[in-house]
């Protein structure tokens, strides 16, 4: 017995078969893609993607192209960690742009200042008596719109059978016309002071990655994240193995509604406004991240380092084309073969471990 | 019980047949602040003439527009109020109407057949090519006082897809090319932030990082004017060294503007386009003769006539 053996019928462990993880590709892709653009800016443009080339700042990296890269895409990156969780378990969530709608129109309504400019505020949902509110009933207000969302996509998927394709699709729909309904799709405006300091400066970028890095514990060291991972890989052998899968799928999808209000909250707060059309697209947004990530949607597969790495590789695409003065055009275009691209590979990477 | 039901019931058919007074609205968008105000300006103007308004959400789509459209000539309206999704796709609404002999009024968008209508049809709106063209040359205004000679601006533009968006760009150097502007302005870059503050926040941010010098920074809307405000007050920059304009005089730009950091926005009047389409329908389906075309002119909101605006959108 000179060869390490596992298991039953004599499995080998074979060191040379040992892959990469998923995450690290993430990672080189992310780096091709970074170097790619520091190379074009500087062959095209005789300027720099990631170092600072302007003569009034004293910095050697361009500080505020680095944070508007992480900035931009830490709202639907909130999203997408819920996303990820679901999609783990074997699911989707399409409602969770929706919900960011309908939780931003509620929870604004909730934190408005009565004065603007010594002016009466002109855009005021509730009388006197409901304005200026402590931070905290705004905030407790939309979590428990995403909280009622995402039990109600859960209970319906894990209780009557519907697929979570259809379940929150139906969510998406109703969620949006909702966020429409709210104030008959007026813009909500005019946050007091307090609301309007939750989404600025970093704030952003600090509340995504303090989430990221709890989610990632959760799910690396706790039950609930074994069991995701288990209810997504095989649902009936969970289910054998006593873990009680619905009740699983409820808190799943609550989580991913709580953190699309969370979302919702930065959003509103950072724009200092609410508008029925705000989330648009942001579930695919935070789908294609997840998937870019190296989740796979057929469950089981992925992380939310992966994820996180995802998202930064959108917003420095973003960026890069912005930098590049290429129109939006190209960046969808781009954005959209990319996500294709991830699936692809990791296709083949799962076709080559099926092979040995 | 079973009576209550069948009263029901008849009254419910009673209300289909009651539909004859009835007006079909179809709106491009209900989450569009400035389609909203106008839309709200429609239903006022409703329940005061007491007509019922039946208003439905194409949701920027045309081919549910133009099925909206045959929905309410089956139910048999007395006329419809059509905001366009898109002003290229008007031909077939006006067909559809016209075969039906029903009653049509263009709102906010001019149809592409405009001089084409039947005589039971007509349109309420906005000269778009008058639209930023206004704030523009308010723009170069202030940059001649300031004694400029050559200025560099960022344009944010709105959805690529919609005519107003391309118009109003188009429209900044329609403004170059004809002399209007005293100073000679140079677009370092123009991109589309979709309408929305909060692209727009981001694509300033983007844009400011690259760290170019800049006078000013001409929006498609106000809502972007407003996130790029937001993105270059997080960024330290003293607003009063920068002409920024936009184009509706919301609400939140008008406080924008009262807090010194917008300057120029111009004012479409969104509710009196909709009470004026409103009016329009309610005559055509009385078989009275109306203008054809109506034009409510843009109108320019700088600090110095905010006080005029503040109660209209």
């Amino acid at each position: 017995m000179s060869e390490a053996s596992h298991g039953l019928g004599g499995l080998k462990y074979d060191p040379r078969k040992k892959e990469r993880p998923q995450e690290l590709n993430v990672f080189l892709a992310l780096v091709v893609i970074v170097v790619a653009f520091e190379l074009i800016g500087r062959l095209f443009l005789g300027d720099s993607f990631l170092f600072n080339t302007r003569e009034n700042v004293d910095t050697l990296f361009n500080n505020q192209r680095l944070s508007i890269i992480i900035l931009q895409v830490s709202i639907v990156g909130i999203i997408a960690l819920g996303v990820t969780q679901v999609i783990i378990t074997g699911g989707i969530d399409l409602s969770s742009g929706s919900i960011v709608g309908v939780t931003a129109m509620v929870t604004m309504s909730f934190a408005q200042t009565a004065m603007v400019n010594g002016n009466p505020n002109p855009k005021a949902i509730f009388g006197e008596g409901l304005m200026d509110l402590p931070i905290l009933v705004p905030v407790l207000v939309g979590l428990a719109c995403g909280l009622a969302a995402g039990f109600i996509n859960g209970a319906l998927i894990a209780y009557t059978r519907i697929p979570p394709f259809i379940a929150t699709l139906g969510m998406m729909v109703t969620a949006r016309g909702a966020a429409k309904w709210w104030s008959k799709g007026n813009p909500i405006s005019f946050p007091t002071e307090q609301y309007a300091a939750i989404g600025q400066g970093m704030n952003p970028v600090l509340i995504f990655m303090a989430l990221a890095i709890l989610f990632h514990c959760v799910m690396t060291y706790t039950r609930y994240g074994k069991h995701c991972y288990a209810i997504g890989s095989n649902e009936a052998a969970a289910r054998m193995s006593g873990i009680n899968v619905n009740a699983h799928k409820v808190l799943v999808y609550t989580i991913a509604g709580m953190l699309a209000a969370l979302a919702a909250v930065v959003l509103s707060s950072r724009n200092l406004t609410a508008q029925a059309g705000m989330g648009v697209m942001y579930e695919l947004d935070a789908i294609a991240m997840a998937v870019i990530g190296g989740v796979s949607l057929a469950g089981g597969r992925g992380s939310i380092l992966g994820t996180v790495l995802g998202a930064l590789i959108f917003g420095v695409i973003i960026s890069g084309f912005t930098f590049l003065k290429l129109d939006a055009y190209y960046q969808e275009m781009v954005k959209g073969v990319i996500i294709v691209a991830a699936v692809v590979l990791d296709q083949w990477r799962q076709r080559g471990r099926v092979r040995g | 019980m079973k009576k209550t039901l069948i009263a029901a019931g008849f009254a419910c058919m009673m209300g289909t047949t009651a539909m004859a007074q009835d007006i079909g609205v179809s709106m491009a968008a209900f989450d569009d602040n400035f389609l909203t105000v106008l839309r709200n300006g429609m239903i006022a103007q409703g329940e005061s003439l007491g007509v019922n308004l039946q208003v439905e959400d194409a949701q920027n789509d045309v081919a549910k527009q133009l099925d909206q459209i045959n929905n309410f000539i089956a139910s048999g309206v007395a006329a419809i109020i059509v905001n366009p999704v898109d002003t290229n796709a008007t031909q077939a609404m006006s067909d559809a109407a016209a075969a039906a002999g029903v009653p049509l009024v263009y709102v906010n968008r001019q149809p592409i057949n405009v001089d084409s209508l039947p005589d039971n049809q007509a349109f309420v709106a906005s000269n778009e090519t008058d639209s930023s063209s206004k704030g523009v040359k308010e723009s170069c205004r202030l940059w001649a006082e300031a004694g400029e000679t050559a200025v560099d601006v960022y344009v944010l533009q709105g959805e690529l897809s919609n005519q107003a968006a391309v118009q109003r760009t188009q429209n900044i150097y329609d403004v170059i090319e004809a002399g209007e502007c005293p100073v000679t302005i140079n677009v370092i870059d123009q991109q589309t932030a979709n309408w929305s503050r909060d692209q727009a926040q981001s694509l300033m941010t983007n844009w400011l990082s690259a760290g170019a010098e800049f006078d000013g920074v001409i929006a498609n809307n106000d809502e972007m004017a407003i996130g790029s405000i937001q993105a270059m007050k997080a960024a330290g920059i003293d607003m009063a060294t920068v002409i920024v304009s936009g184009v509706d005089a919301t609400q939140d730009a008008l406080a924008a503007m009262q807090a010194g950091d917008l300057d120029i926005t111009v004012f479409q009047d969104a509710a009196g386009q909709g009470a004026g389409a409103l009016d329009a329908a309610i005559k055509l389906s009385k078989g009275e003769t109306v203008e054809q075309k109506v034009y409510i002119p843009f109108q320019l909101v700088t600090p110095a006539n905010i006080g005029d605006f503040l109660a209209k959108n």
